[in-house]
């Protein structure tokens, strides 16, 4: 008998692993998926029903078993020919919800909308702490045809000065010619590096409050606007999933954070290309490399201006996957004096991880963002925009369409300023 | 044998049957059938990878020829079918799925999410009227008149089907 427990306990622990892969006890998800498969056999028994007068016309609408669809000639069988009035019986088993949904309706608007309260507070000297509105973003998108479709985003922006300004953000028209090649027309987020394509207006969307320094709107170190055309599609490349865009537009305005909406301020067109890559191997994993090139004019002296050339070169590796999450970008800015061909070069990178962790039905995600930002003193284009910056948050999904994001900053500008602590609250929702 | 060691020896027992019970071929048979990769009859299209379904379930391949739009089909909720798609192709939760289609439809990238369809017969209505159609069946209820798609080389009942 001694002997008999020790070896039922081996085999019981043997087996023990596997029955930890077995699905859990039903539950109500199970009860749900059992009533699904009876309303399934009883529509299958319908459909049995509405055949069996046509069966002698020779009809053959018949459920197949695995085995059969197994069989290479079963799967590919061409359909039956239609049998008169069958159809006209099969419409009439599900009048109410077939048909509508074979129907479609150009232009066809959907509208989602996005907004956020922020809370903040820091020990940053002549900061006051206090809540803000953060911004209201309308997204509307329309299919005008098969192949045409538009987008468009609109904020509405509180203002220190108890005003509210619209923007619009995005306002692109698009033609798909195939998935690799499609061509569209408009005022984009520029394509260069990652977040500011990925994650555009709604905070919701991003797993932090805030974006990253520098691709931050009202930003300059970027262009984050671009308006003109954009071509975009896959590239043939098998495993390797390439991908395009390449746009030329009017590039940045005499104010420098906007495109030049309502027109250009000089003869020189801006252009950028962006090719990323999607292996298929690494579902999730994302790399990529940007340039863009522009003819930067400023208000100034001499007959046309200051005029400097701009070359910027962005790189980008992120795993889009929650558990854990990976993004790190990296942004080379260069600038070039006309006149004096006086050459700066400006950097800013970060890095951030998040996790998804498994408990409280996957509500809670911690992250980590380290980012930094450097301006060389002899900048000519922009100001300084020196930043270290570290934040630790927790963001909380209070339901699959809002959520709430706490986070702690510790940060400083300029060489010589103090390092400032800092509390953000955030809820962020889309509707 | 005392009265513990008769306890412990039949409670091992139970475990021991009950787990063999529960690894049998038929109780795997019950836990449910591949799922497979439907598509309209005129589709261009007769075997996928694993990694190409994905694509066109992530809304990366978005036409099937110049002419031909993809139209994704997908059970709602609680629908086995989902719940395989969900867990094999996606790798993502519900919550996932929905975020990130609402992502994809503001980033531009699509202009509309899959279409939800909430029984078999209106898949089947869906998928012989829309060209360019795809859909994932329980491979149990195939009818005729649609093309089940090979996906790494494999059908649904296959050794090394993907979908199951």
């Amino acid at each position: 008998m001694r002997r008999r427990v020790p070896v039922l306990a081996m085999m019981f622990f043997a087996i023990s692993p596997a029955w930890a892969q077995s699905p859990p006890p039903p539950d109500q998800t199970e009860q749900i998926r059992i009533l699904l498969e009876r309303v399934q056999q009883l529509e299958k028994r319908v459909t049995e029903l509405e055949t069996k007068p046509a069966a002698g016309a020779g009809v053959t609408v018949q459920a197949a078993n695995v085995a059969a669809v197994a069989k290479p000639e079963m799967a590919e069988a061409p359909p039956p020919p239609p049998a008169p009035g069958l159809g006209h019986q099969h419409e009439m088993a599900e009048p109410q919800a077939a048909p509508g949904q074979m129907e479609v309706h150009y232009p066809s608007l959907q509208i989602r909308g996005f907004g956020d309260v922020d809370f903040s507070a820091t020990d940053q000297k002549g900061s006051t702490s206090g809540f803000n509105l953060g911004q209201l973003d309308l997204h509307l998108a329309s299919a005008l045809s098969r192949k045409v479709t538009y987008f468009g985003e609109i904020t509405f922006n509180a203002q220190p000065a108890s005003v509210y300004t619209v923007d619009v953000e995005r306002s692109i028209i698009r033609y798909d010619y195939n998935d690799f090649f499609k061509l569209s027309f408009g005022r984009y987020h520029t394509p260069i590096g990652y977040w500011n394509t990925a994650f555009h207006h709604g905070a919701w969307l991003q797993t932090t409050i805030s974006r990253p320094d520098f691709v931050k709107f009202g930003g300059t170190f970027i262009p984050v606007h671009f308006l003109g055309f954009l071509a975009e599609g896959n590239i043939p490349s098998g495993g390797a999933g390439l991908s395009y865009n390449v746009g030329v537009g009017n590039g940045r305005g005499s104010a420098i954070s906007r495109p030049g909406d309502a027109g250009d301020n000089n003869n020189n067109r801006a252009w950028v290309a962006n090719l990323y890559s999607r292996p298929a191997r690494l579902y999730g994993l994302q790399m990529g490399v940007s340039v863009y090139r522009d003819k930067i004019t400023l208000p100034g002296t001499p007959p046309n201006g200051n005029n400097f050339r701009e070359w910027i070169s962005a790189a980008h590796i992120v795993w889009t996957k929650e558990t854990p999450e990976f993004l790190a970008e990296f942004a080379n800015v260069n600038h070039r004096n006309i006149l004096t061909n006086f050459v700066t070069n400006s950097q800013a990178f970060y890095a951030q991880v998040g996790y998804r962790l498994p408990w409280l039905e996957r509500t809670l995600k911690p992250y980590y963002r380290f980012e930094h930002t450097h301006v060389p003193l002899s900048e000519q284009v922009f100001t300084n925009q020196d930043l270290v910056q570290s934040i630790v948050g927790m963001r909380y999904d209070i339901t699959n369409y809002a959520a709430f994001k706490g986070e702690y900053r510790y940060f400083k500008r300029l060489p010589t300023d103090p390092w400032v602590n800092g509390a953000f609250f955030q809820t962020d929702f889309t509707f | 044998m005392n009265a513990t060691n008769k306890l412990i020896v039949t409670f091992l027992w139970t475990i021991l049957w009950a787990s063999l019970a529960l690894h049998s071929p038929l109780a795997a048979q019950t836990r449910g059938a591949d799922i497979a990769v439907v598509v309209n009859a005129d589709t261009p299209v007769t075997d996928l990878s694993l990694s190409e379904v994905r694509k066109v379930l992530l809304g990366e391949r978005q036409y099937w020829s110049s002419k031909l739009p993809v139209v994704l089909l997908i059970r709602a909720p609680a629908a086995r079918e989902r719940d395989v798609v969900l867990r094999v192709i996606y790798q993502m939760s519900e919550a996932q799925f929905k975020q990130y289609w609402v992502a994809k439809i503001f980033r531009a990238e699509a202009a509309t999410p899959p279409r939800i369809v909430y029984s078999n017969d209106m898949q089947y209505e869906l998928l012989t009227a829309l060209p360019g159609s795809i859909a994932f069946i329980d491979s149990r209820n195939i009818h005729s008149g649609v093309k089940v798609l090979r996906v790494d080389g494999h059908l649904p009942g296959e050794k090394d089907y993907p979908l199951r």
